[in-house]
């Protein structure tokens, strides 16, 4: 079966163990969060899902192609690419500041469908309603306006699978809200989505999936369902936390 | 005597002094950019090999005064090994390997810092390695450095008055000996202060503007 997958996957930053043997798969069209504290390892593995921090140990397979860790040493790079088959955004955009958000949208976009890459760009501006704001540079744009052109360059892709690190953490309210709406569109779209957040109101409301990381393992993963009856001391520990911050 | 008077009676020695300061300055700008270029480029790919000792060489070299340098490259050295060497060529030597470790420093430094995470977008994206370093890392550089290098290449200009101290004919020197013959240094010292205005004003307006602009633009969020 399709599905991106990271199987006992290991990482430390040097003798920081970061990962301690996580599995996780995300399957096309289901929507996956990763929900736990800070430092419990998500954006790690996140990262080596997407293959641009690499593990230490595992195995990470992109439907039917398999990485294996770690890499023989005179490879640094995996190969075959898998980018942007598997795509991200992260929690810090990366748009690049020398281009407008257009460009920034175009220039990888003509790598995978150069005929109809504009027209696809017109689509997205009308899906994240971004006509207004599409010449400007990312230092021109608010947050909520680089976090839609952030969006819209993985989406233009047409990725298989994409992986967001809290995407919204720079946002207010209404514009995580607009955001995390949208996210809806990718889920009817068959793209796999793997999803970093602390809005456990819409986790519960848009996942497949939800997956509790602690200190570098995945404690409890399940439907929705399990973040109203967590089993592991750990995640409810968390999950009142949460409730308590509000 | 007017400044324009002078200029018009001394017009061929200050053309020659002219003359021999541009060709000194082509000759470092041309080493120091090319050279210094490369040898940044060697030292952020090879830090050990190349980075650490090109990094102690600028160090010691930015500790030594300018004209000490130049003075201990004319006189001791040429006498240690029993040589005569031409001061113009003593001069584009030395200055010519301030620039080259001045630019060199740029680059490297430039490099160094390169925000790391526009390579991972430019990855993640699927650009080829071509596109990265042409669309991205290239553009991104060019306009962190351009502003540095080209305010080095004015101060390498300013330092080529030091070569008058050796004998070279460059423009301060005909001055000078223009000065000792009819001694009017308010008008051609004033003269001479233009010249270096017109030409480097623009240089490190540009220079400025750029910075502004490009500093700026850097800086994603």
């Amino acid at each position: 079966m399709a599905s991106l997958s990271a199987t006992n996957i290991h990482k430390s930053f040097g003798e920081k163990k970061v990962l301690r043997g996580v599995d996780l798969a995300v399957e096309p069209g289901k929507i996956t969060c990763l929900i736990g504290p800070s430092g419990s390892g998500k954006t790690t593995l996140l990262r080596a899902m997407a293959l641009v921090d690499l593990p230490d140990k595992g195995t990470v397979k992109v439907d039917e192609t398999t990485y294996n860790f770690p890499l023989p040493p005179e490879v640094v790079e995996v190969s075959p690419a898998p980018w942007p088959k598997v795509t991200a955004v992260f929690q810090s955009l990366f748009l690049w500041p020398h281009m407008s958000l257009r460009e920034n949208i175009l220039l990888p976009a003509t790598n995978v469908n150069a005929e109809n890459a504009e027209k696809d760009l017109a689509g997205l501006c009308k899906v994240f309603e971004m006509e207004e704001f599409i010449d400007r540079y990312p230092n021109e744009a608010s947050g909520g306006q680089k976090q839609r052109a952030a969006l819209a360059r993985a989406l233009i892709l047409n990725p298989q699978y994409i992986l967001l690190d809290e995407i919204t953490s720079a946002l207010d309210i209404e514009q995580t809200a607009r955001i995390l709406t949208k996210l809806g569109h990718l889920k009817e779209r068959g793209i796999g989505v793997l999803l970093i957040t602390h809005h456990l109101g819409f986790a519960k409301a848009m996942a497949d999936q939800i997956v509790f990381m602690a200190d570098g393992m995945v404690v409890e993963s399940g439907g929705p369902p399990i973040l109203q009856n967590p089993e592991t001391e750990r995640m409810k520990a968390f999950l009142h936390m949460v409730e308590a911050v509000g | 005597m007017s400044v324009f008077d002078i200029l018009v009676k001394y017009y061929p020695a200050f053309l020659g002094g002219l003359w021999v300061t541009l060709q000194l300055s082509m000759i470092i700008w041309a080493s120091g950019l090319l050279l210094g270029g490369a040898l940044g480029i060697a030292g952020w790919r090879s830090p050990i090999s190349v980075g650490i000792p090109s990094r102690i060489t600028s160090f010691i070299l930015g500790g030594i005064p300018l004209l000490v340098f130049l003075f201990w490259l004319h006189y001791p050295v040429q006498a240690m090994f029993n040589v005569v060497i031409d001061p113009f060529y003593t001069a584009a030597f030395t200055l010519g390997i301030i620039n080259i470790f001045g630019v060199a420093d740029i680059v490297r430094g430039a490099l160094d810092d390169f925000p790391r995470q526009y390579l991972l977008a430019a990855k993640v994206t699927g650009l080829t390695n071509k596109q990265t370093i042409f669309r991205i890392q290239l553009p991104l550089i060019m306009r962190q450095i351009t502003p540095s290098l080209l305010m080095l290449q004015v101060t390498m200009l300013h330092t080529t008055l030091f070569a008058s101290l050796i004998s070279v004919e460059e423009i301060f020197r005909v001055a000078q000996r223009i000065n000792a013959q009819i001694y009017r240094p308010v008008e051609i010292y004033t003269a001479l202060g233009l010249f270096f205005l017109a030409v480097c004003l623009p240089v490190n307006a540009i220079a400025l503007t750029l910075r502004d602009k490009f500093t700026r633009n850097l800086s994603e969020q």
